[in-house]
């Protein structure tokens, strides 16, 4: 094929394009990149214009071994998201200066391609999918008109095509979506940047921890309660459980794993839900305080922390079963030993502080008690800008700033605890939750992040203790207004249901974030998990059913494509034509075939060399046709003359 | 009209096409073949990248818009068949050429479906012509360069039709190979001598010059088209007196013979070349011709027809090469 000659209104076309392709990148790559790339842009734009600006190919490719070696510079070797987007982006402009024939403007169609894809892997909300649906359409358009050479890019034709197309491919893209086997993990280990800019609860506690996530409005994850809800105040949402502490900070460490129970107790205090978690990149899940059953590749350890077989990359669904109910346990020497065991340089005054809460009682719940009375007693205040603390943060707190959010007060009292003999561990997770009522689920936000303590008691086993309540009991039973609060300011709750125009604003946010829920749960985390289990209930089982089913019905979906196509277009036969094709056919049987080379002269022609008598009838009926076929006349005649035959 | 199994599978079919007795051909499903062109094939490496990327970072969003470009592609080429199905194309009796000398098979492709075509590509060999739209209904003169290899009769090879409408990552195409023959000329050659003027005979059987036998003048007659240049009395046109030519008895035109023994070349291709030139020469002048070949004679005569039945003797003279 000739390389028909570059069309000169595609460019523009492109130049939109490539534009609106990197906007969505903002805030994900880095800036220089995002501007590398817009003033490649933008000097093609100009360039297009006023030709003498056209780079030419010594210099395009001295600038490409510079950007190479710039994305190179700051990303290193890697093939992390990062680097492939920006190395990608900048690609995408060094090609659209390129450009000079139409194969050019495929490869720059053929790259945009790509680079459509590559915001999703920092985020997918529903309004980047719709942009980059209409970026597609572009992008569809953008190949017919270079494919046709249309020089005004403005007739509606290329964009009609693109349109039909991409409305017929959709149901191919979503048999292709369900059925295509997710099974197939990751092909490569996933370079260390796909975890980076995180948000949530980290693997190490210390006081002033969980302030910073105070103002987030990002859902950490929401809940779906099959029946009834639990009350606000008992939505504790459990997950790293923290035993070892150095005085400043709380760590990890890996815990027994258990069998999962069977589902006991009165189904009042049993409750079974699905959560649609936003990936947080750690092994740990959050469910209701505390679980006893979970997907199979999730494990139950023997402190009740969830964990699953991988780090949490993506959003995904689990059904979970808990129970409010406190279960008896026993608690192993060493478990013991590990709860009590405090840094040396423990300051003497926790001592005395521990001493002077188990004065007079023996009973641990009693002690315990005291020191909630301790902290309600005090003047300690719940803010969300506590002062910065020393290297002690603990005795800091608790003798002289005596301002703190969660974190420092549970710190504190499970330090208080162990120095009184009372093994305590800490539990990060989420309290409370907003719950929507259009949607009908639990949206759990960043800013209910939560740090509270447990404490063996005898006879009762763990014992879930949140000092918090004792200082703020608002915090327990209400979740923070995020729209009303400011840094440095009172603490606000959604306490009272707002009226007016605040109720329709909480109506409508209530909305997007069900469509959102729906988003997710829905489309997002379906991932190899979801997968199955939805093909399941279609009796598919295993990959080998989802190709073999996928090749069927993709297959079945195209042949009822081009059936229906072909019934569109079915052989136009003059009907004329038909009755003078039925016409010869009856004369063939009882007299000469028609020859393929035959006029209808010749024909009627040999006929009548035959039968004399009919060369009057033959006559008249080629008239009619001719008349009838070419010459714009009626069909009546024709028949008329036909059906006088009697054949 | 079916095919025989093996007919339906031989590999001649996709790309020199069904032989056709017609002169028309209608596309259909059974002559339209579509596979993926260059582009194509890198859309599909660009495809199975972005499909690696989604699997690797198991994105949601990432599968959806993989699928949905695979799938277009997949639809567009549904809109690249209908691009061509539907057309009619009619071969057009070709004027005869010379060997050596550009010439042109000719065709009429039809819309019959009432719906545009675009970006179209006719192909003969090397020659490709690019028909950017077909509007409804339209008739499209089409005529495509070949080279005929030899003198003779000539049957152009196939004509492919094809297009990569509508993203230019498939290529449809129908190849048709009609019945259609093309009469080749010798080229003309001249070996020296321009025209064997000894043999021009008068017809009392004196050999005289051509200007001698244009002398022999009987008188006016008003112009008829064909009637050659030099009779034309000029001065007459000059005074506005109408045109006429002069009449000579036709006993008294001079003939002329171009025979095969009198050729200066020796090999039969070259003799046959000299004896085109010849003819070619002779009709330009007010003589009577005839032509003398070792196994047929062409009596002395003039004008058009006999002009094309000279060159065609000439042309197919002892079973061409390669007819």
């Amino acid at each position: 094929m000739p390389e028909p000659r570059l069309n000169p209104a595609i460019i523009k076309l492109l130049l939109l394009i490539a534009t609106l392709l990197v906007l969505p990148h903002i805030g994900s790559l880095q800036l220089i990149f995002i501007a590398v790339s817009l003033l490649l842009i933008a000097w093609c734009a100009v360039a297009h214009y006023f030709k003498r600006f056209l780079p030419n190919k010594w210099l395009l490719l001295a600038l490409s071994l510079l950007l190479a070696f710039l994305v190179l510079r700051l990303h290193g070797m890697s093939l992390g998201r990062e680097a492939s987007s920006s190395f990608l982006l900048v690609l995408l402009g060094l090609k659209l200066l390129e450009c000079r024939s139409n194969r050019d403007v495929l490869a720059v169609i053929f790259v945009s391609f790509f680079v459509l894809i590559t915001p999703f892997l920092f985020d997918q909300t529903i309004g980047l999918a719709l942009y980059s649906l209409c970026l597609f359409f572009l992008l569809l358009s953008a190949l017919v008109v270079n494919n046709t050479n249309l020089s005004n890019i403005d007739t509606i034709f290329p964009y009609r095509f693109a349109g039909v197309i991409m409305l017929l491919a959709m149901p191919l893209m979503l048999l292709s979506f369900l059925l295509f086997p997710r099974m197939i993990g990751p092909l490569w280990a996933m370079p260390s940047d796909a975890s980076n800019a995180i948000s949530g609860i980290s693997d190490t506690i210390n006081p002033g921890q969980i302030s910073h996530l105070a103002l987030s409005k990002e859902t950490a994850f929401r809940a779906r309660f099959n029946g009834q809800s639990p009350t606000q105040n008992q939505l504790y949402w459990r997950g790293p459980v923290f035993w070892n502490t150095d005085g400043r900070q709380w760590t990890l460490s890996p815990s027994k794993t258990i069998k999962q129970q069977a589902i006991s107790g009165p189904a009042s205090t049993t409750f079974q839900y699905s959560i649609v978690m936003e990936p947080h990149q750690q092994f740990w899940l959050y469910a209701l305080d505390s679980p006893i059953k979970a997907p199979d590749d999730v494990k139950i350890t023997e402190d009740r922390q969830l964990i699953s077989h991988k780090k949490l990359s993506r959003a995904r669904a689990f059904d979970f079963t808990s129970s409010v109910q406190p279960t008896s346990e026993t608690i192993s020497e060493k478990d013991k030993s590990r709860a009590l065991s405090l840094p040396d340089n423990t300051d003497i005054k926790i001592f005395q502080l521990a001493a002077s809460w188990r004065s007079g009682t023996s009973n641990s719940l009693q002690l315990i008690n005291n020191g909630l009375a301790f902290f309600n007693r005090e003047k300690f205040y719940y803010t969300l800008t506590p002062p910065q603390l020393g290297n002690d943060p603990v005795t800091d707190f608790l003798f002289d700033s005596k301002r703190g959010f969660c974190g420092h007060y549970a710190t504190s009292f499970a330090v208080v605890l162990r120095a009184a003999g009372i093994p305590s561990r800490l539990v990060a997770g989420y309290q409370g939750g907003i719950y929507n009522d259009v949607g009908g689920f639990w949206e759990v936000r960043q800013a209910d992040a939560h740090v509270w303590v447990e404490a063996w008691v005898k006879s009762l086993g763990w014992v879930r203790i949140d000092p918090t309540a004792a200082i703020s009991p608002n915090r327990i039973q209400h979740s923070i207004d995020l729209d009303e609060q400011r840094v440095g300011d009172e603490i606000k709750y959604f306490i009272d249901p707002p009226d007016g125009l605040a109720k329709w604003g909480q109506q409508l946010s209530s909305i997007i974030q069900t469509v959102d829920y729906y988003w997710e749960s829905g489309v997002l985390a379906y991932g190899p998990e979801v997968q199955n289990d939805f093909l399941a209930n279609f009796g598919l089982h295993g990959w080998e059913d989802m190709v073999l089913w996928l090749a069927i019905l993709s297959g079945a979906f195209l042949l009822i494509f081009s059936v229906y196509l072909y019934r569109l277009n079915p052989n136009k036969t003059d009907p004329s034509q038909k009755a003078y094709l039925s016409f010869c056919k009856k004369l063939a049987r009882r007299y000469d075939e028609k020859r393929a080379s035959d006029t209808s002269l010749a024909y009627f022609g040999r006929i009548s060399e035959s039968q004399p008598v009919l060369r009057e009838k033959l006559l008249r009926v080629r008239m009619h046709y001719l008349r009838c076929r070419y010459g714009g006349g009626r069909i009546e005649p024709l028949l008329e003359s036909i059906k006088s035959f009697k054949l | 009209m079916s095919l025989s199994i093996k007919k339906r599978f031989s590999l001649s079919r996709f790309s020199r096409g069904e032989r056709t007795q017609g002169s028309s051909i209608d596309l259909n499903h059974r002559r339209v073949f579509i596979l993926p062109n260059k582009a194509g094939l890198t859309l599909g490496f660009v495809i199975l990248l972005m499909l690696v990327a989604s699997i690797n970072y198991s994105n949601s969003m990432g599968f959806v818009f993989t699928f949905l470009l695979a799938s277009a592609a997949q639809t567009s080429t549904f809109f690249s068949f209908r691009n061509l199905s539907g057309l009619q194309i009619m071969s057009v009796k070709n004027a005869p050429c010379f060997f050596g000398q550009p010439a042109a098979a000719s065709f009429i492709i039809k819309e019959a479906e009432g719906r545009t075509r675009w970006a179209l590509f006719a192909r003969i060999d090397a020659c490709i012509v690019y028909i950017p739209r077909l509007l409804p209904n339209e008739s499209y003169p089409l005529s495509v360069s070949i080279k005929p290899d030899h003198r003779g009769l000539y049957s152009p090879n196939t004509l492919t039709l094809s297009t990569s409408f509508p993203f230019g990552i498939f290529k449809a195409w129908a190849p048709l190979l009609f019945e259609q023959k093309i009469l080749v000329f010798p080229t003309p050659v001249a070996f020296g001598q321009a025209l064997p003027m000894s043999n021009v005979i008068d017809s009392d059987g004196a050999i005289t010059s051509i200007e001698q036998g244009a002398e022999d003048f009987v008188g006016f007659k008003p112009y008829q088209t064909g009637d050659h240049y030099r009779h034309i009395n000029w001065k007459a046109w000059a005074a506005e007196k109408g045109l006429f030519t002069h009449q000579f008895s036709s006993q008294h035109c001079p003939e002329v013979w171009l025979d095969w023994s009198a050729c200066s070349a020796t090999d039969t291709e070259a003799k046959l070349s000299e004896l085109c030139r010849w003819v070619l020469d002779a009709e330009k002048l007010p003589v009577d011709y005839g032509l003398r070949l070792p196994d047929s004679v062409v009596s002395p005569s003039q004008g058009f027809s006999h002009q094309q039945h000279c060159l065609t003797l000439l042309a197919l003279f002892q079973a061409p090469p390669h007819a």
